[in-house]
């Protein structure tokens, strides 16, 4: 189906007046504030439109798995640098809650990878934001304002991404690491993931066979194993963005909550964080505070607010709101606004 | 048609403003202000000539605050004949009254008027007043921050080694007015090694005293004509002339185009600098490692105008441990006369060169190496020990050991 | 009323910060674009203060105002329309905070980029992005303008290396955008803000990511005697999963005029050369250096010249940075554009480039950045003869209409400033600009930051009187 169609499928809510939120896999309902339930669910289509190769970019629908995705880039030896929790995940999803996945150490967040957004804002109104190629500075960058705004300014419909070759070799080692491991940093050249829980940690490296075993020689890093360490699960779940510096003194709070599971993403300042009960959740938050830290909640937590803090220049993030959205259609109350 | 400056249009118009050389100007490293910039003072320049702005005290002084050291020029893609462009401005401005206060103080003009036409260009009346200096050096009467080296005695009173006005010797040393007076030590050394590889070199006849480059930066390009002419008759012949005051030799080197005469441009393809001319004589052969560590500055009118710096490496490169800056060659604030028009800027800028000179590993005990007499004053004025590549390379000849001068 | 300005301005940021001598106004009438505006006055704060004291200034007596750093962009991003204040950041020069355990620096906008890499050097970091101005343009404008360059293919261009910017907006106020954490809750304002051109504030202090200098680092000329072979390389290196660490193309004509000027060991007789840049850990580095040569061979390249040491490869790439050197001393004029096409259309935008040029009776080269098909159409010209500003801007347009009609962009890196402005309706509908129009105004509602810039007239509400470019403003 043609984009202009879509976009006019989909916006016959919003043109109604209706409140709207767009459903993917459903997988990050629970992530930020939860959306009116009043309002109207909309899904948008799945589904590969375009994709060169040699461009390193690919043109997918919003509503197209992230699996999917990386399944057909993989038959040209590539990928997007999108690794969400649950793979069933769409596009748009992630992108929308603007959860980079762990590798970010190396590949950067997911907001680099997109590069043209067609979406529709409050009115209804299709509009492109960005350019098809790897590198554009036409006009502002409003893709990258989209990227974890999660719905609340438009409905993305399609997207362009940069796409990556998938690196010729890569291998997970785990070493204990009852202390910070920040040594490991420097002792690559460019870690795909460096993953701590207190414990031990994971290290992950990309490129050439030969690279990664000098590399791990010199790290001290051992033998391969078999697999990455599980982000943490539970019923109730967070994450929270510190600054990397400030890891160290968030890790002696974390410690110290007794039932709470965590996996920082040292160097990038991503720490999961997971328990079996809200008030545990809670006291991670308060840590994360304690250390100019927050955490953006991802499940659970029992009718706490999903970001816990106020945002930053409200009156700026409101005048953006109304230049989308000057009805406040779209995802009402999933961003603290 | 005629315009305020009566520059050349061509040379204007080639800046396109792309502001490759903003980091490369010692004044707009000091300031950041676009009208301490080399582009900036070429926009003023248009901004003159085509009558949008008029000629005030403000556009004098933008042309006063230029150093010369035309590193801009090394840096520009578009090749803008920077030099000639500020220099026919300041002739400009020298030909006409421009009453503003802003200008530089009275006082100061009449000092230059003198010392410009009445001591450089008298090299007798220049070795008294040197003699006088002298005097008052002894008992303590001249601050060191002024930048004045220290006099010898024994220096002023034994003429050089080499003959005068000789036409038949292999080479023309020429000697400069400040120089002779004030550097005799380095003409030594010059003539020292030019002997060891075999090279018999002669003095200028009379007239070859003083080369004009303090004439053209200041906008007397009148007296400047002159000067060249006389430093031209004073080495006849097809013989190489070489200098070894960095200034000084790209002053000669500029006379085909100060001048405007077949002679002159004959005259100045001629002439080398020192270093490069004792390395194309195999001198870089006849020196022994010395374990001595050297930081290299390079003057500008070495580097940027005769782009000859790289034979001072290859010059002494064997004989010591040479240590670069990190700096890209940007000028040490001494410009000729500068250093003593432009006290505040030249300071801020031989401050920065400084610490790129101690960075690099200069300090009381590790000389630092200038081709060049302004430069080394000015430098020598911050507490460096500054030895000439002759010096340096008459010390490490490959015979008994030659004392260092102190 | 500009004296009440200027006074305030000194009142606020001492004697002698803010002038308004013809000579002084004339010297920031242009940027390193070809268009020139007028300035009402000119000032130069020292710190954040000054500049949200300039800011309100400017607002308290309805003048608009317009950030400059060096003045290198190309776009006429800080050329000063409708008579603002010009604010000066060079001065804010100031190498605030090297974190080298977590590899970013606070830097002040005035900071010129090469400076940066220089001063983390010791640490064995640096700046990524890197373009052609890096020695002279400052971080500010690199973030006002969202600044490429050749080693951006593999890190990606100035928005990938900014992590927070302090700003004041244009309501006088300061702000945080982003942050050292890695995300910050609500929307991505600094990403936004990266490459806004100054019409959504100042940026007066920035925090940028430093990454590791790479172990092995070598570099390759491709030489082709056919540029279309040249371009399928290109292709097929990037199909092939090689990254580059910067993948450039230099045409016939460029090439020559090159060697001519630098003498790099360019193939004289090239219809085209690639130069690449591999960057890495030693066995990947050796193994994507063995496949770009098969690759390169099996393209039709006549050969493959690895640099043998560093003195080589500096020398390669001086060639390459040499370029505009070169081209000045073929004509006095040059128009350098700036697009980009996908990577898979570059034989065919290239051909019609050079067909454009020769309808227009236009001397042309590209030199450009192949690996992420960022071209760079200079036509090369003498502004002297009667009527060749037409023909150089019609040429222009016409490139500019053929990139985008292949899928590409209008700019890949100098931005849109006033230059393109009017051209943003090629790549834009109404009511994509209508929205970014808006999104502007969001930060800017009175129209005062850098008026005139990137939006075409008539894309902000409340803009009174917008006039198009003038053309009696070429210079």
């Amino acid at each position: 189906m043609e984009l202009r169609e879509v976009a006019h499928e989909i916006g016959a809510p919003l043109r109604d007046g209706e409140h709207v939120v767009v459903t993917g896999a459903g997988t990050h309902d629970a992530v930020g504030n939860p959306t009116l339930a009043t309002c109207t669910r909309l899904r948008v289509p799945s589904g590969i439109v375009t994709y060169e190769p040699a461009d390193l970019t690919v043109r997918v629908w919003a509503g197209t798995p992230v699996r999917e995705l990386q399944a057909t880039l993989a038959e040209a030896g590539q990928e997007v640098p999108l690794d969400p929790r649950d793979p069933t995940a769409t596009v748009g999803g992630v992108i929308a809650c603007g959860l980079s996945g762990v590798r970010r150490l190396r590949h950067g967040p997911v907001r680099d990878a997109v590069l043209q957004v067609d979406a529709i804002d409050g009115q209804a109104t299709l509009f492109k934001a960005g350019g098809p190629t790897v590198k554009n500075v036409t006009g502002y960058d409003v893709p990258r304002l989209l990227v974890g705004s999660f719905g609340t300014l438009a409905v993305m419909l399609q997207l362009i991404l940069r796409c990556r070759p998938l690196p010729a070799a890569s291998a997970w080692y785990r070493v204990s690491s009852p202390d910070l491991p920040g040594n490991l940093r420097t002792a690559m050249l460019r870690p795909a993931a460096i993953l701590w829980d207190g414990r031990d940690a994971w290290v992950l490296a990309e490129g050439n066979e030969q690279d990664l075993a000098a590399e791990a020689e010199a790290a001290e890093l051992g033998e391969p194993v078999d697999a990455a360490p599980p982000l943490p699960d539970a019923a109730h779940r967070g994450r929270i963005s510190v600054d990397p510096a400030q890891l160290g003194a968030l890790a002696i709070r974390l410690r110290a909550i007794s039932g709470l599971r965590w996996l920082a993403e040292v160097g990038v300042g991503t720490v999961h964080v997971a328990a079996d009960d809200a008030t545990t959740l809670l006291a991670a938050r308060t840590g994360a505070h304690e250390c100019g830290a927050w955490m953006l909640r991802e499940a659970g937590g029992d009718g706490c607010d999903g970001f816990g803090t106020a945002l930053p220049h409200l009156d700026l993030a409101r005048r953006v709101k109304a230049a989308f959205d000057p009805r406040g259609l779209l995802a009402p109350g999933r961003v603290p606004l | 048609m005629s315009t305020p400056l009566g520059l050349d249009p061509d040379e204007l118009v080639a800046c396109v403003a792309c502001g490759l050389c903003l980091p490369h100007c010692p004044t707009y490293r000091v300031t950041n202000l676009e009208i301490a910039s080399p582009r900036g003072r070429i926009a003023a320049m248009r901004a003159v000539e085509q009558g949008v702005v008029p000629l005030d005290g403000v556009f004098v002084r933008a042309m006063e605050e230029c150093v010369q050291c035309r590193g801009c020029e090394a840096a520009c893609p578009s090749g803008v004949p920077f030099g000639h462009l500020m220099e026919g401005a300041r002739a400009a401005l020298a030909s006409q009254p421009i009453a503003d206060a802003r200008r530089s103080p009275l006082a100061r003009r009449a000092t230059e008027r003198v010392a410009l036409s009445w001591v450089l260009t008298r090299h007798r009346v220049l070795l008294t007043l040197t003699w006088l200096l002298w005097a008052a050096q002894h008992v303590h009467l001249v601050p060191r921050r002024l930048g004045v080296p220290r006099l010898r005695a024994a220096d002023l009173r034994t003429p050089l080694t080499a003959p005068s006005g000789d036409a038949t010797a292999d080479a023309w040393l020429f000697t400069g007015c400040v120089m002779d007076a004030w550097q005799r030590g380095v003409h030594r050394a010059a003539l020292e090694v030019l002997g060891a590889v075999g090279v018999r070199a002669s003095r200028p006849g009379p007239g070859g005293d003083c080369c004009g480059a303090l004439h053209v930066h200041s906008g007397r390009r009148d007296e400047a004509r002159k000067l060249a002419r006389r430093v031209i008759d004073s080495m006849p012949g097809t013989a190489p002339i070489v200098v070894d005051a960095a200034g000084c030799g790209a002053a000669l080197r500029d006379y085909g185009h100060l001048l405007g005469t077949e002679e002159a441009a004959a005259f100045a393809a001629r002439v080398r600098d020192f270093s490069e001319y004792a390395v194309s004589q195999g001198a870089a052969e006849h020196l022994v490692a010395t374990g001595e560590r050297v930081v290299v500055q390079d003057p500008c009118h070495l580097r940027h105008v005769q782009k000859a710096h790289p034979a001072v490496r290859d010059l002494l490169g064997r004989a010591y441990r040479l240590a670069e800056t990190a700096d890209d060659g940007l000028c040490c604030g001494a410009g000729g006369a500068y250093s003593v028009q432009q006290p505040a800027l030249a300071q801020s800028i031989r401050a920065r060169k400084a610490g790129a000179l101690r960075e690099a590993g200069a300090d009381a005990d590790t000389v630092v190496c200038s081709a060049n007499p302004g430069c080394t004053f000015h430098l020598a004025a911050a507490g460096f020990v500054v030895e000439h590549p002759a010096e340096l390379a008459a010390r490490a000849l490959s015979r008994e050991p030659v004392s260092r001068p102190t | 009323m500009l004296d009440h300005l200027l006074a305030d301005l000194a009142n606020a940021m001492g004697p002698d910060r803010a002038r308004a001598e013809p000579l002084e106004l004339a010297l920031y009438a242009r940027d390193a674009g070809v268009q020139a505006g007028a300035a009402a006055a000119v000032c130069f704060p020292r710190h954040a203060d000054d500049v949200a004291a300039a800011v309100a200034a400017a607002r308290r007596h309805g003048v608009p105002f317009v950030a400059r750093g060096s003045g290198t962009g190309l776009a006429g991003g800080a050329t000063p329309m409708e008579e603002p204040l010009v604010i000066v950041t060079t001065q804010m020069n100031r190498v605030l905070d090297i974190d080298v355990a977590s590899r970013r620096a606070w830097v002040e906008p005035g900071v010129l980029n090469l400076d940066l890499s220089r001063a983390v050097a010791p640490y064995g970091l640096h700046y990524a992005p890197d373009p052609s101005s890096q020695q002279a343009c400052t971080i500010g404008g690199n973030v006002a303008t969202n600044a490429g360059g050749p080693h951006c293919l593999a890190s990606g261009v100035t928005a990938a290396h900014v992590l927070a910017v302090d700003v004041v907006l244009p309501d006088a106020t300061t702000a945080r955008l982003g942050g050292l954490a890695p995300d910050t809750p609500g929307y991505d304002l600094r990403g936004v803000f990266v490459g806004s051109e100054g019409t959504m504030g100042i940026a007066t202090k920035i925090a940028v990511r430093l990454q590791p200098n790479p172990p092995t680092v070598r570099t390759l000329l491709l030489d082709f005697t056919a540029i279309d072979d040249a371009a399928a390389t290109v292709s097929a290196i990037i199909a092939a999963g090689v990254l580059p660490a910067a993948l450039e193309m230099m045409d016939a004509e460029i090439t020559r005029a090159v060697e001519d000027f630098v003498g790099a060991g360019y193939p004289r007789d090239a219809d085209a050369v690639l130069l690449v840049e591999l960057d890495g850990l030693a066995d990947g580095v050796a193994a994507d250096v063995a496949a770009v040569s098969d690759l390169a061979m099996a393209h039709g390249a006549r050969n493959v010249r690895v640099a043998a040491d560093e003195a080589e490869r500096q020398l390669l790439w001086k060639g390459r940075k040499s370029a505009f050197g070169a081209i000045a001393r073929i004509a006095p004029d040059y128009y350098l554009h700036d697009a980009v096409v996908p990577r898979t259309q570059l034989v065919t935008v290239l051909r019609e480039v050079y067909a454009i040029a020769d309808e227009c009776a236009l001397t042309m080269m590209n030199v450009f950045h192949a690996g992420d098909g960022n071209l760079h159409p200079l036509i090369v010209f003498d502004a002297r003869v009667p009527g060749v500003w037409e023909r150089v801007h019609e040429a222009g347009n016409r490139i500019l209409t053929a990139c985008i009609r292949a899928g590409g962009v209008l700019s890949g890196e100098h931005g849109v400033g006033l230059e393109k402005r009017d051209l943003m309706p090629l790549l834009f509908s109404p009511d994509d600009l209508a929205l970014q129009g808006r999104l502007v105004d969001a930060f800017d509602p009175d129209g005062l930051a850098n008026p005139a810039k990137v939006l075409p007239a008539g894309s902000r509400c409340g803009e009174i009187g917008r006039r198009p470019v003038p053309e009696g403003a070429w210079i």
